[in-house]
């Protein structure tokens, strides 16, 4: 399990969700849904879009660029074109830093159709 | 703005125009209505250049709300934005030029196009494609590469009109004096007003300035055209306009407004009382809105057309384009205009009475589409089309002493605005750009 620091709380208004850039693990998107902290994969389960540039409704992200949607407490593909879940991190929060805590090994992804 | 249209290149003239529009003399020619070369002038010098209606504020409330119309015969989308404001895009792909939208309307994150999966969001910017990836290696600017905006758009009280033309005046330059008339529908209550149903779209076999030279300014036709349709809602013959005391035919930058001052005589073809009643009974709060005069207008014997393709009829409320498909076909896209704090039963009458009466099967639309066809057909014939017109009636009616704005004529049975649209047709025919454009108003900018 890493510790990969992700921004400060003040810099996260709530509703707002942010990329941060990691080369190592792939980017990461980092949500303030009314004060609670999640982070999930940045890139979209179905095409190359960064789903920190879409729009948060509710608890969801909708994805900027064929519009599917996630759930973004649990990664859960929730709208077509998205099938595969997003894979989400377990967040602490240590003072005003916000971390996600990433298992080195990630887990395989498998398409459901 | 990378984003935004390339201004066309402006071709010449044609020579000779004044043998087919020569208004001084009150004269025209049938080839102004069946000639190709004249058509395609037309498409660059009036429809990539003038103001034109796109849509209602009301028809896209929401974020991401959109109608689909033509610009001439440029097919675009009109879209409520994030912030409020709306923008007009082609409607096309800017990769191979596929259509990306093709409802008439709806609510959107953004379009899609079918071919090479390239993704646009609401703003109009390309956010993706499919094989995204592989643009990288093509030095592939994104930026660059959105839907492709109108040059210039804006809304005057609901009316949402837009330009492809960077040096167009402003709206309210183009529009001039002419919406202190145009309040007389448009303004008359507090809230404004809202189109009710959808687009009924219908073709005719015609030119699109016949059937615009109509509403600038023809009631004429009216009492014998529309006789037989008049005697079916009414129960007898159009009111005889040559009767009225008092009546008018006022116009700017080819705009024209004909209109009388008896309130309810274009609604009262409709059939509904209800309707009557309801005009009158706002009557005495449009006299303090907008003045006595005005508050004799809001369902009036009257027709109106804003340079080059809208109109509409006070009291039938019925708001029109005239899109060009051809220079013998048009498409008609009919919409019903209703005060937003009228009564449901109110508006839903006014949309059934506009279906009744000028719809495609409408009694009067009828009989309309049949003459501006033939208008049209005639001109076929090449010694037909070479032949003049008459267009002169009421040479000398230029209202001398007036208090009231914009190029003032006495008599709505007047060819005084059909003169005024023609030689803004001519005039933006005979130029290149806005700047060369001969100003031939007369009239005052503002109500004394």
């Amino acid at each position: 399990m890493e510790k990969v620091y992700l921004c400060k709380t003040s810099d996260l208004a709530e509703n707002q969700v942010k990329r941060i850039d990691n080369s190592e693990h792939g980017d990461i998107a980092v949500y303030n849904l009314g004060g609670n902290y999640y982070a999930t994969a940045d890139l979209c389960t179905h095409a190359t879009a960064s789903l920190a540039e879409g729009d948060i409704e509710d608890e969801m992200i909708v994805c900027p660029v064929h519009w599917g949607q996630f759930h973004i407490p649990t990664g859960r593909a929730q709208g077509f074109p998205c099938e595969i879940d997003l894979r989400t991190y377990p967040v602490a929060i240590e003072g005003d830093a916000i971390y996600a805590l990433v298992e080195v090994a990630a887990p395989a992804l498998i398409a459901k159709g | 703005m990378s984003n935004i249209i390339k201004t066309i290149d402006v071709t010449d003239s044609l020579e000779n125009l004044k043998e087919v529009c020569d208004i001084e003399d009150g004269r025209i020619s049938g080839r102004i209505f069946y000639d190709q070369k004249i058509y395609e002038q037309e498409l660059e010098k009036i429809f990539a250049r003038c103001w034109l209606f796109v849509a209602h504020e009301s028809q896209i409330p929401n974020t991401g709300d959109y109608v689909t119309t033509t610009m001439g015969e440029d097919e675009v989308i009109v879209i409520r934005q994030k912030d409020g404001g709306i923008k007009v895009f082609l409607n096309a792909c800017p990769h191979r030029g596929n259509k990306v939208c093709f409802a008439e309307s709806g609510s959107t994150r953004g379009f899609i196009c079918n071919y090479h999966g390239w993704s646009f969001n609401v703003a109009g910017n390309l956010v993706g494609q499919h094989e995204s990836g592989i643009y990288e290696a093509s030095d592939f600017d994104k930026a660059k590469w959105g839907l492709k905006e109108v040059a210039q758009v804006e809304s005057w009280k609901g009316l949402v009109f837009a330009t492809f033309d960077p040096e167009a005046p402003t709206l309210q330059e183009y529009l001039g004096p002419m919406t202190w008339y145009l309040d007389a529908l448009f303004d008359n209550q507090e809230g404004g007003t809202e189109f009710v149903g959808g687009c009924i779209r219908s073709t005719y076999d015609c030119n699109w300035k016949i059937a615009a030279e109509n509403f600038v300014g023809d009631i004429l036709h009216a009492g014998w055209t529309h006789d037989s349709a008049a005697r079916a809602m009414l129960g007898g013959s159009v009111a005889k306009v040559s009767d009225f005391e008092e009546s008018y035919s006022v116009n700017w930058n080819g705009h024209g407004y004909e209109f009388a001052l008896d309130t309810v005589g274009n609604v009262a073809v409709l059939g509904e009382s209800a309707l009557n009643k309801y005009l009158h009974t706002i009557k005495p709060s449009v006299a303090e809105r907008l003045g006595e005069f005005r508050a004799n207008m809001i369902g009036a014997v009257s027709s109106c057309t804003l340079f080059p393709n809208f109109s509409f009829l006070a009291g039938q409320n019925t708001v029109r384009v005239w899109q060009p498909r051809g220079p013998n076909k048009i498409e008609l896209f009919t919409w019903v205009v209703v005060n937003k704090s009228a009564p449901q039963e109110i508006k839903e009458k006014w949309r059934k009475g506009a279906m009744m009466t000028f719809s495609p099967t409408g009694v009067f639309e009828m009989d309309d589409g049949e003459n501006w066809e033939y208008c049209t057909k005639t001109a076929k014939g090449r010694v037909t089309a070479a032949q003049d017109l008459y267009i002169g009636l009421g040479m000398n009616s230029r209202a001398e002493e007036t208090s009231l704005p914009g190029n003032v004529f006495k008599g709505q049975l007047n060819e005084a605005n059909a003169r005024a649209y023609y030689q803004q047709w001519f005039d933006h025919l005979s130029t290149k750009r806005w700047s060369e454009l001969p100003n031939r108003n007369f009239g005052k900018q503002e109500a004394e």
